[in-house]
């Protein structure tokens, strides 16, 4: 059986995700951050590395394209994969919340007639708005989320948050925490069978070095 | 003339490898005793409904008849022939072995899959239950792989679980219901994040035990390994004493080659009540062949007949089949005639026929007789008994 074919996201995890990959003991030098390749595949690696879009790891997974791969929970909330997650990473460590503007109270805004919620994360939020059971409207946008509320295109927003920079910059506040997100260690179903004893290593061995 | 979303065009080339499979397996199931059943595609929904996890229901074609009852078009088999034979004289001359090819629907977990009808070739067993059974089942799917290896179906492998173990280790923690129910849908969701975070039982001594099962999968030896290495209740050890026996036997078949076993198996089926497999490939993300045992399918109407089937999904196996296997059929042999030579062309297409030659004949304009295959002219003349062996030595060319 040949190698693991393991999915890394770009972007801003993927620094994150070569030095903890690099961390584990006998692991050659990652020295991919800056490099534009998508698939490497080096005589020295234990594995075949792909690189994906971050909202695409776990697709690649999913489908067997890759047996293993690192990704942000966000996307496993929003995309409900078919995968194992298997080990919750210290990478992309960030918050889930409902935020709104400054001027508006949570009462205010959960009184609000026809209240809209603008999102990246259109199935995530319908389903939490379902179990906190909020009426809304879901705006779907691809990003730049914090622009819609001052804009007045929604009420509030469903996005990532980590230091909170961008949203005290663009008048908006935490209304609530939804959920922690980090990075995922996820395998495909069929993968962990056929590659069980691999995987298994690679879980420990990631273990040892969080 | 728009297809309609979610469905599925098959033209020759892939009819014809699917009928290819379908006769391999039919040969292998009716060798060992099993007989063809067809039970019809729709069903009243309140059939399926005791039989279907939630998810599943809602992935459910439904609609109404002309009495306004609620009506389904099958989304697997099972349910249909646990309907047909648990009337009581079924019941009266079981046990039966039966095998069923056809059509089953379902919405797929994305509305950008075009999988909403997939074709199924499966076998039951009904009416017995015991290792024998188990065995025999696990040992035909096991066969029914191998006999596919012709078609370019390889390197498969064959996970063999039970229900018994996630039950074990369940009933072994001190949960309430609702903390139970949560676990399941941790473990349905195969969401080993969550479950570590499970503080409730993080001190329990089986906990390393549940956290470790999608890795405990091996040949025989990791039943002993397992039993050596975590604290496993009474029942547990029943569970994987009787994985052991079914092993045992399928090596005495010299059988365990593909076989696996594997203590973390989930199936998504809730009526599973017992040993529980899955067959796939390296080369795909999803199983080609998925059964187990489930005796307690029909308890919520009441009866009950033991059970133990899988199913084969061959549009899957397709997509493994090696390339080399999908090569196409040389062109058709035609004949364009005039129509003085109607009654002997006829005559001498029919005798091709018989000899298994496909011929396809044509009225023609002009004076002589052309013979094609596909576009290509391969006589012209009158000469039928020319004819007659040009075209044996063209189809025994391709035969080769």
């Amino acid at each position: 059986m040949g190698k693991l074919t393991i999915s890394i996201p770009t972007g801003r995890m993927k620094e994150e995700s070569l030095a903890l990959l690099s961390r584990l003991p006998q692991c050659p030098p990652l020295d991919f951050v800056n490099s534009r390749r998508l698939v490497v595949e080096q005589e020295d690696l234990p594995w075949r590395i792909i690189f994906s879009h971050p909202k695409d790891s776990s697709t690649y997974v999913e489908f067997g394209a890759a047996d293993i791969g690192i990704v942000g929970k966000d996307i496993l909330l929003e995309r409900e994969n078919e995968v194992y997650e298997l080990l919750e990473l210290p990478i992309g460590k960030c918050t889930m919340v409902l935020a709104a503007p400054l001027s508006t109270s949570r009462e205010e805004l959960l009184e609000k007639e026809a209240l809209r919620i603008a999102t990246t994360y259109p199935n995530f939020t319908r389903r939490y708005l379902q179990e906190r059971g909020i009426t809304a409207n879901i705006v779907f946008l691809y990003g730049s989320i914090e622009l819609a509320p001052p804009i007045g295109l929604a009420d509030a927003i469903v996005d990532l948050v980590s230091t909170g920079k961008t949203l005290r910059e663009n008048r908006l506040q935490v209304v609530e925490e939804i959920a922690p997100i980090s990075g995922r260690l996820v395998a495909n179903p069929v993968s962990i069978k056929t590659h069980s004893k691999e995987i298994y290593l690679l879980v420990k061995e990631l273990k040892g070095v969080i | 003339m728009e297809l309609v979303l979610g469905m599925k065009d098959s033209y020759p080339r892939e009819v014809k490898r699917k009928r290819e499979m379908e006769f391999v397996l039919r040969n292998l199931f009716e060798k060992w005793g099993y007989e063809e059943v067809e039970p019809p595609t729709i069903e009243y929904y309140s059939t399926l409904e005791n039989t279907l996890g939630d998810e599943a229901k809602e992935r459910v074609y439904k609609f109404v008849d002309r009495n306004g009852k609620l009506v389904s078009l099958r989304p697997e088999f099972t349910t249909s022939i646990m309907r047909m034979y648990s009337k009581k004289e079924m019941r009266e001359t079981a046990p039966h072995r039966v095998y069923y090819v056809g059509k089953i629907f379902r919405y797929p977990s994305s509305p950008l899959r075009v999988e909403d009808e997939l074709t199924q070739l499966g076998l039951e067993s009904l009416g017995k239950n015991g290792v024998d059974t188990d065995t025999e089942i696990i040992a035909l799917a096991l066969s029914a792989l191998l006999a596919l290896q012709e078609l370019g179906i390889e390197d498969f492998m064959l996970d063999i679980g039970h229900v018994g173990i996630f039950q074990g280790v369940l009933s072994s923690f001190p949960l309430s219901p609702s903390e139970k129910l949560s676990l399941k849908s941790l473990l349905k969701k195969k969401d080993f994040v969550a479950l570590e975070k499970f503080t409730s039982i993080s001190s329990h001594p089986l906990f390393p035990f549940l956290l470790h099962l999608p890795f405990l999968r091996g040949k025989r030896e990791i039943l002993e390994e397992t039993k050596k290495n975590y604290p496993l209740s009474p029942p547990l050890i029943d569970t994987l004493n009787y994985l052991g026996e079914i092993w045992d036997i399928i090596s005495d078949f010299h059988l365990e080659k593909h076989a696996f076993i594997n203590l973390g198996l989930i199936r998504d089926f809730d009526y599973y009540t017992g040993v529980v497999f899955e067959g796939f490939s390296p080369r795909l993300g999803y199983p080609l062949l998925a059964g187990g045992r489930y005796d307690e399918l029909l308890e919520k109407s009441g009866s009950s007949l033991p059970a133990c089937g899988f199913a084969l999904f061959l549009e899957r196996l397709m997509e493994v089949q090696k390339e080399s296997i999908k090569k196409d059929r040389p062109p058709f042999i035609s004949i364009a005639y005039p129509p003085v030579f109607r009654s002997s062309i006829f005559a001498l297409a029919e005798k091709m026929r018989e000899e298994g030659i496909p011929i396809i004949i044509e009225e023609k304009k002009g004076e002589d007789i052309q013979v094609l295959q596909g576009k290509e002219l391969v006589y012209q003349g009158k000469d039928e008994e020319k004819i007659k062996t040009i075209i044996q030595e063209r189809f025994k060319s391709w035969e080769s």
